[in-house]
């Protein structure tokens, strides 16, 4: 077989190949994405269009034969216009902020410490990440457990150093600080992984190229370093964000909304009010504003998001 | 500055750095040596003040988790092997799932650019994003209609849910750091292109399908709120009936550290077999593209 009819056969191939690829490429994406699409609308669309006809209704899960009167703006006017829902709103936001700072500023500064070779990182790397393979009920109940007033390890060791016995859980702030701290706790070693990885990814070029320029170490840090991983360090800011803000399982162990309802979030009102006293569609009026201040706020980070990807 | 003074600095700083991490070493693994140690006492050396550091080790904690031993009999006991297996079905069923739809996802949002891509990615993205009290309240009501109430087919269910979005994006992440140029060969030398998928590509990407496992399979062995509202008896998972030790005696502390250790095991024994993956998975999705 001489080249040139190989060569002619390979753009024969080639030309015939496109028209084929493109049908084949349709069944395949219609093939693989159809069982997704299926779990989601069944899971994620009908739900929440149900749950903003709810809204609109008044129903209780508990006597489901009564029916359903319609309500109209009822159950949303009765919610904003509650007090005790913004101050719900305004103690959510207190923990997100605290959560994702700590988280933020700690997982930063030890990922970019572990990110350098010594001697048996990998192992403390490895134990580092304990506290997030934890479930959150169980990360909730030791907290309450070490935060005891009386006999608990932390007002123990308090004492030792003198500060003397702190009621964590009984104060509403002292308790957003536990919650912060027990949060903390366990997420930062998810901000740990994902800014080492990121920080790892950086070209070592670059570091030897500011070397030689003489650039300092804090420098190299806020010029280089973080910019280089921002999208990463973003993503880790979305999710933590998110995460916090819909947070009801740390609660629910810790104070349990306690002192009073005093540290219950947002999350931990809709259950309350969907599961403990059944008003269902006031229940369904205030998951849908959770609903829209998530994915309003999602949606403007993650647009974000794609423009820090596409700069770099 | 002299040369003295500046590596006099710098070691002064260096030593601070390694305090700051020290200090952060303690808040990070001190709580889990006082599970672990916690687990072990018996209740009066629980709540002794000051704390006893020496000990006679106290299994009952353990005892009362798998319900054996002395516990047997105890009211805490009942059902806590149907538990176990309803957690552990319930995560590997799930994440095997969600670990499927997620590969195909990733790979299709990987490789193609159709109408509506976009949306898609947002949209499965949104599994992560919607607080799950919200969708309860829905869900709720609909599984008790479908007689999923309180099954474990129902948990797997909310399982494969709640991780395929995570699962599609970190996929999406390892298929975008395979060349295209592999499935365009395939196709030239005659093969079809799902032949080079599972030939080729997928043997690629092993260390993802890992990596992304190992990310569902912690969030399905630890979720709580989904479980604790949709079972009330037969499909309790573990976190749930931990939960339920804080019943009327009190919480039973030792039972619940025991449990936080029990449940721990696996996700480490997880995470110890995927740690060359977990780095990479994590990072791809973003700076793979370049």
């Amino acid at each position: 077989m001489s080249m040139q009819t190989t060569d002619a056969t390979a753009t024969m191939r080639a030309t015939r190949k496109p028209a084929k690829k493109k049908s084949s490429g349709r069944l395949m994406i219609l093939g693989f994405l159809s069982p997704t699409l299926l779990i989601l609308i069944f899971m994620v669309a009908y739900p929440i269009f149900s749950l903003v006809f709810y809204s609109f209704h008044n129903f209780s899960a508990l006597r489901p034969n009564a029916g359903m009167t319609p309500a109209g703006f009822d159950n949303y006017s009765y919610l904003l216009s509650d007090p005790d829902l913004w101050q719900r709103f305004v103690f959510t936001g207190k923990f997100v902020f605290l959560c994702v700072t700590l988280q933020m500023i700690i997982g930063i500064f030890v990922g970019y410490q572990l990110q350098k070779s010594f001697r048996g990182r990998d192992v403390i790397f490895t134990l580092l990440m304990m506290p997030m393979m934890l479930s959150p009920v169980v990360v909730g109940f030791l907290w309450r457990y070490m935060l005891n007033s009386e006999w608990g390890i932390v007002n123990y060791m308090l004492t030792l150093v003198g500060i003397g016995k702190v009621d964590w859980l009984g104060q509403t702030d002292a308790a957003l600080w536990a919650a912060a701290a027990a949060d903390t706790w366990m997420w930062t070693p998810f901000i740990i992984l994902l800014a080492t990885a990121a920080f790892r990814g950086i070209p070592e070029t670059i570091y030897e190229a500011a070397e030689v320029d003489g650039a300092s170490q804090a420098y190299v840090f806020f010029r280089i370093t973080l910019p280089m991983s921002a999208p990463v360090l973003f993503i880790a800011l979305i999710l933590r964000l998110i995460d916090s803000f819909k947070q009801y399982d740390l609660f629910f162990a810790l104070t349990g909304g306690g002192p009073g309802s005093s540290t219950e979030t947002v999350s931990f009102a809709v259950a309350k009010t969907a599961f403990n006293y059944f008003y269902t569609g006031e229940a369904s009026a205030l998951a849908v504003i959770l609903l829209c201040i998530i994915i309003g706020l999602s949606l403007i980070l993650v647009r974000h998001l794609m423009k820090l990807g596409e700069r770099y | 500055m002299t040369k003295a003074q500046n590596d006099s600095v710098q070691k002064l700083t260096q030593w601070f750095l390694i305090a700051l991490l020290a200090v952060y070493t303690f808040y990070n693994l001190g709580p889990i040596f006082w599970l672990i140690i916690s687990s072990l006492k018996s209740r009066a050396d629980l709540f002794a003040m000051p704390p006893v550091w020496f000990f006679e080790p106290d299994l009952s904690g353990y005892q009362q988790v798998f319900g054996v031993g002395a516990a047997a009999e105890s009211a805490s006991a009942f059902g806590v092997l149907d538990s176990l297996i309803s957690s552990v079905v319930v995560s590997t069923v799930g994440t095997a799932l969600a670990v499927i739809l997620g590969t195909m996802g990733g790979y299709v949002c990987s490789r193609f650019n159709f109408t509506g891509k976009n949306d898609f990615l947002f949209f499965v993205l949104s599994t992560r994003m919607l607080p799950p009290v919200a969708v309860l309240v829905f869900y709720h009501l609909m599984f008790a209609r479908l007689g999923l109430a309180d099954t474990r087919t129902g948990l797997v269910l909310v399982a494969v849910f709640a991780n395929v979005g995570l699962a599609t994006w970190i996929m999406k992440g390892f298929f975008d750091g395979v060349p295209k140029e592999i499935e365009q060969i395939a196709l030239v030398s005659g093969y079809t292109r799902l032949y080079a998928f599972f030939r080729l590509v997928l043997p690629m990407v092993k260390g993802g399908i890992a990596a992304t496992a190992g990310f569902c399979f912690i969030f399905a062995w630890n979720e709580f709120a989904f479980a604790s509202i949709l079972t009330t008896t037969k499909a309790k998972t573990l976190p749930v009936k931990i939960s339920a030790a804080s019943g009327a005696t009190g919480i039973e502390w030792t039972q619940i550290c025991a449990a936080g250790v029990v449940l721990i095991i696996p996700v480490l024994v997880f995470f110890y077999l995927i740690r060359k993956h977990l780095l990479m998975g994590m990072t791809f999705g973003v700076l793979g593209r370049r």
